[in-house]
């Protein structure tokens, strides 16, 4: 046993070798006009073999080192106790959001406006994620083409801006219902599609929006983009220097105060605050009704789901629509605090770390959601000479927690009696 | 696909160069913005190396108004979204002016907002027309516009009395502008355009755009985009036995692209401007780059360079920091800066910046074509 | 003639492009014919195939070895060592513990993977294109010597014959092997087939292993074809061979290959008479289409809901 363990430790440690050394160990570089190949620092080779080194030992006391970490004491103890009842806990999280609420909506006043803008950022991620938890977490289907829900909400306030002039009010539910009426459109056929091979269409069809929004210069200006697209008024009021539209009025000259930049700054964040308010009490109100049930039913089993008389395209197209209808909104925010929008904003990328913050919050967790939103957007401002390393942390970070803790970092928790497998 | 993933690997830079932090009366805050790291990041330290240099110089000069020029530095990853976050933190940071962005995208959006907030831009590297048409009062460049470089290169390619010609970009905002450019004004000189055609950034098979070529019987191929591209194109091109000439804008004339074309792109014309670092009055101004140990011959080195000396210059003519009165007052001086005259025009365009057309050699050098 | 020529020009470059989405697909087609899941992160290790031949031959270039097929071998050996370990790894560490578990984790933890490798890659090597040397020149030329000139490079030859010999070879393997019978037997039952004795971890190894060398000599050939890599290129390559894998019907291996060929021919087609511009538009359109109304592809087999 012990030599057949060593052995494979070994070859562990072997492969470790032949996977790292040649791509990190040599280092392709352009010299004029020749590539040449150099040999990395010693530290870099040394690391190398210290990681083989490493996962020889691993390999070898694998046994030991896992029985180990099974005897830790789990670090998040409630996992381990009975869950509380559950109207004691969701009254005692509500009392947190609320008290949560309350300090975010004061807070932009006391710090500074790159702060807010980024808050604004993260309230955009919260709001997308929130929706694409209806899809991944709740339902279960695998959208990895989320990102043109966005963009077509994101499109049709700038288009519609362009052309007619619309104010972002009008131009918030519009977008988000034709969002929500692609959602609709492409769902209908592909969601009879099961899990994997739904993943691969959604990741298709984002891909041909994006390709045709670059394609389509004469209406969406291709990869020009739509510049000008104007902020959010309040009752008529800009908060421009200048007043843009005839018939505005503008918010400092209204009030009588000095002009200030962070007046818009500060508003665009409280509305994207109340909208990601909005988008989470509404999606929370989903989860207790019946559908909201459903979603999770039919996640769970299909087969039974469908067999207690669930119509299963219904019900997933529902938790389609309803997802595209909150990246319809985030969209149409996005485009009024860019003020300019291209193709290059919603590209497949975003997808995953859309989905990336779905899965580390917790696949149907809100608080999760949120609080992976904000990790993940302010984590790399905190860490700047880590932030190459984002999205291989990303990546690692998907792997193990699918591997290790595939609920998330806070996991949508239910009572529930889980019936011992029989072996 | 392939830039923009790039840029979400590295994240937004807040990190400010706190350099005598102190003192905050007796100085001026130059911003410099763009990228540092991710894909492009290597024309971005082409923007940084020209900025600090002449702020340097300017420092070691006196400084403007007897006030010291202090850098202030942001990352944009050249990421539209998070230049606008750049652009507030600028706000916030009470800089009055920016060298920035180098992007256009990344340049337009930031300029809604300084110019909403009353900040200087001088971009160094947008090319993108759109950024000086909205009627801006506070945006200058010291580059010139897709919509200058393009008809060199059309003129150019007319003159030699061309049968037919295509055209191909990359159908991203740079390409596609020069692109346009280029077809317009060969459409003007009455020449027949048999191709204007796109292709994906990115992609690595071109045989079928080769073939497409091929058939056409061109004589010229006007490519509007970066060297990745057209590198794989030149040498397919020179595989597959096609028979015309290349030409590109300045995104293609680097080195780079002889890694991948190989002996493909000997004879390849490229449009540049001209090199600032052989003028003679500029020995100096390179010496003083060389032993930094930086190369001042990126297309980029010297036009930041120029935007900080005129930035310099400005205030010194207005007598005033306000962003306001430096904007009048670049508007009405004539400049001599490394990168020769400057004239601005109402937009905030110099009323001239010349390209030139060099023929591209397999060995990464370049002699200009008469 | 001239027209004919140019058709047949299109069909070979989309031939060349497909065969070696064909090699590329086969990676999707055996595992998912065994373990039911796609293997996300496939396109990335043909990418580090492509990363580790380029590696090899500058290398040798640098050691002043010039003798072509020395270098071709050498190359090519090193990018199937390492890709087949990269797959043998990933396999271990992404997959192995999340096997068995809910359709969706696998899969996330999949595309977590060909993140991670992609920057991986990006870090170590730098996001630039470099320049892949092209070792086989020249080639044949058709048609008069003033109209079109169809040709045929030996590198688009080398690259039919390598994919003809690999797919033989493979077939062969599946058919003849004594691991080959077992692959089969792990596809129709894992369960069944571990009772009977059969090392299905071993097996599973082996199809991400092979799968993978498989990448890796594409990622040669494609390095060579086209002139440059970069750490990008591995993803959408992959998402096109998974098309591939699918219009053929996954699992299926003859399917692997005539989906690569089909989707290799629209594709040029689609360049060389519509325009390059809507390339993408088409493959995944393709796709798209062969998943709503044959869903198990033009070979494969129907597949029976398991209950």
């Amino acid at each position: 046993m012990a030599a057949n363990n060593f052995r494979h430790a070994l070859f562990c440690a072997f492969i470790t070798l032949i996977i790292s050394y040649p791509i990190i160990g040599f280092n392709l570089e352009a010299q004029g006009i020749n590539v040449t190949l150099t040999g990395a620092d010693a530290t870099t080779i040394v690391m190398v073999l210290l990681a083989a080194v490493i996962v020889f030992l691993f390999q070898m006391f694998r046994e030991q080192i896992m029985g180990g970490l099974k005897s830790i004491p789990h670090p998040l103890p409630q996992s381990n106790k009975e869950p509380m009842a559950e109207n004691r806990r969701a009254k005692i999280e509500s009392w947190v959001l609320t008290g949560i609420v309350v300090l975010a909506l004061f807070w932009p006043f006391f710090v500074s406006r790159g702060s807010v803008d980024l808050a604004t950022l993260v309230l955009i991620y919260v709001m997308l994620a929130l929706g694409l938890n209806v899809v991944v977490g709740l339902a279960g289907l695998l959208d990895l083409g989320y990102v043109a829900f966005y963009a077509v909400g994101a499109y049709t306030f700038a288009l519609l801006s362009q052309y007619t002039g619309i104010s972002f009010w009008l131009a918030l539910p519009i977008g988000a219902l034709l969002a929500a009426l692609f959602g609709l459109v492409l769902g209908f056929p592909v969601l009879r599609l099961r899990g994997d091979y739904l993943a691969i269409v959604t990741l298709g069809f984002g891909e041909i929006i994006r390709i045709l929004l670059n394609n389509w210069t004469t209406l969406t200006g291709g990869p020009n983009g739509i510049g000008g697209i104007p902020d959010p008024t309040l009752f008529g009021m800009e908060f421009g220097r200048r007043v843009k539209e005839e018939g505005n009025t503008s918010f400092h000259e209204t009030f009588g105060i000095a002009y200030s930049g962070e007046h818009k700054v500060i508003f665009l964040y409280l509305i994207a605050l109340v909208l990601a308010v909005f988008t989470a009490l509404v999606i929370r109100r989903f989860m207790r009704m019946p559908v909201g049930r459903a979603w999770e039913a039919l996640r769970e089993d299909e087969i039974a789901a469908r067999s207690l008389g669930l119509s299963r395209t219904a019900v997933k197209l529902s938790a389609f629509t309803i997802g595209a209808f909150f990246a319809g909104f985030a969209g149409t925010v996005f485009a009024s605090k860019q003020g300019f929008i291209s193709p290059e904003s919603f590209v497949f990328l975003e997808s995953a770390i859309i989905l990336a913050i779905v899965v580390l919050g917790g696949m149907g967790s809100q608080i999760g959601v949120v609080l992976a939103a904000i990790a993940v957007t302010i984590l790399p401002e905190l860490a700047r000479e880590f932030s190459e390393y984002r999205m291989l942390i990303f990546g690692a970070a998907m792997v193990l927690m699918m591997v290790w803790r595939p609920q998330g970092l806070m996991p949508m928790r239910r009572i529930h009696i889980e019936l011992k497998r029989q072996e | 696909m392939r830039t923009s993933v790039k840029k979400l690997v590295t994240a937004v830079s807040t990190s400010v160069a706190l350099m005598g932090a102190g003192h905050a009366a007796a100085e001026i805050q130059i911003g410099i913005a763009g990228p540092m790291t991710g894909p492009v990041a290597q024309y971005g330290d082409m923007q940084f190396s020209g900025a600090r240099m002449a702020i340097e110089q300017i420092n070691a000069n006196g400084g403007v108004m007897g006030e010291e020029l202090v850098a202030v530095e942001y990352d944009d990853v050249c990421d539209p979204k998070q230049a606008v976050t750049v652009a507030n933190s600028l706000v916030n940071d009470g800089v009055r002016f920016v060298i920035g962005h180098l992007c256009s995208s990344s340049t337009q959006p930031a300029s809604d907002i300084y110019e909403d907030e009353g900040i200087l831009m001088v971009t160094p590297a947008s090319t993108s027309p759109e950024i000086t048409e909205r009627g801006y009062e506070l945006v200058f460049r010291t580059i010139g516009l897709d919509s200058m470089q393009g008809p060199v290169a059309a003129n150019y390619i007319a003159s030699q009395s061309p049968e037919r010609v295509a055209i191909v970009h990359d159908k991203q905002q740079y390409g596609e502008g020069i692109a346009t450019a280029v077809r317009d004004t060969l459409k003007d000189a009455g020449v027949e355009i048999a191709m204007f055609e796109g292709i994906t950034a990115g992609d690595k098979d071109f045989s079928s755009l080769v073939t497409k070529l091929k058939q056409a019987d061109v004589d010229y191929v006007y490519y509007g985009g970066y060297h990745p591209e057209l590198g794989l194109i030149l040498r397919q091109a020179d595989s597959a036995g096609l028979d015309a000439r290349f030409m590109g804008p300045e995104g293609v004339g680097n080195k780079d692209i002889n890694t991948i074309a190989g002996e493909a792109a000997e004879g390849l014309l490229v449009t540049l401007p001209p090199a600032f670092d052989q003028k003679a009055e500029n020995q100096a101004l390179v010496k003083a780059f060389q032993d930094k140990g930086e190369d001042p011959s990126g297309p980029f080195v010297l036009t930041s360079y120029t935007a900080v000396q005129l930035v310099a210059e400005g205030i010194e003519a207005a007598d005033s920091t306000d962003p306001f009165d430096v904007a009048a007052a670049l508007r009405e001086g004539t400049f001599q800066t490394p990168i020769g005259t400057v004239e601005y025009d109402k937009a905030g365009d110099m009323k001239s910046f010349e390209f030139v057309v060099y023929e591209w050699h397999s060995d990464g050098s370049k002699t200009p074509v008469n | 003639m001239q027209d004919l020529l140019y058709f047949s020009q299109q069909l070979i470059n989309g031939l060349t492009i497909g065969s070696t989405y064909a090699l590329i697909a086969i990676g999707y087609t055996m595992v998912y014919g065994i373990i039911g899941m796609i293997n996300f992160a496939h396109g990335e290790i043909y990418m580090i195939g492509a990363y580790t031949a380029l590696i090899a031959i500058t290398g040798l270039a640098a050691l002043g070895i010039a003798w072509l097929p020395l270098i071709l071998i050498v190359a090519l050996l090193c990018a199937m060592i390492v890709s087949s370990s990269m797959g043998w790894a990933v396999e271990r560490v992404a997959y192995r513990p999340v096997r068995g578990r809910h359709r969706l984790i696998p899969l996330i933890s999949a595309i977590g993977m060909s993140i991670f490798l992609q920057n991986y890659v990006h870090l170590a090597q730098g996001s630039r294109n470099i320049g892949f040397p092209a070792l086989i020149d020249g080639g044949f030329n058709f048609g008069s010597g003033d109209g079109f000139q169809m040709s045929l490079s030996y590198m688009q030859i080398t690259i039919f014959i390598t994919t003809l010999i690999c797919m033989t070879a493979l077939s062969l393997f599946i058919s003849r092997s004594r691991t080959g019978r077992a692959c089969r037997a792990v596809s129709q039952d894992l369960g069944m087939a571990n009772l009977l004795g059969i090392d299905t971890n071993r097996i599973i190894s082996a199809t991400f292993v092979i799968g993978a060398a498989l990448a890796a000599v594409a990622g040669l050939l494609l390095g060579m074809y086209y002139g440059s890599v970069d750490p990008l290129f591995g993803f959408i390559a992959g998402l096109k061979a998974f098309t591939a894998a699918v219009l053929g019907g996954i699992g299926s291996i003859p399917g692997a290959m005539l989906g690569g060929l089909i989707l290799g021919v629209a594709e040029s087609m689609t360049s060389g008479y519509l325009s390059g511009e809507y390339k993408d538009v088409i493959s995944f359109s393709l796709l798209i289409l062969i998943l709503l109304f044959k869903p198990t592809g033009l070979l494969g087999k129907p597949e029976v809901e398991k209950i």
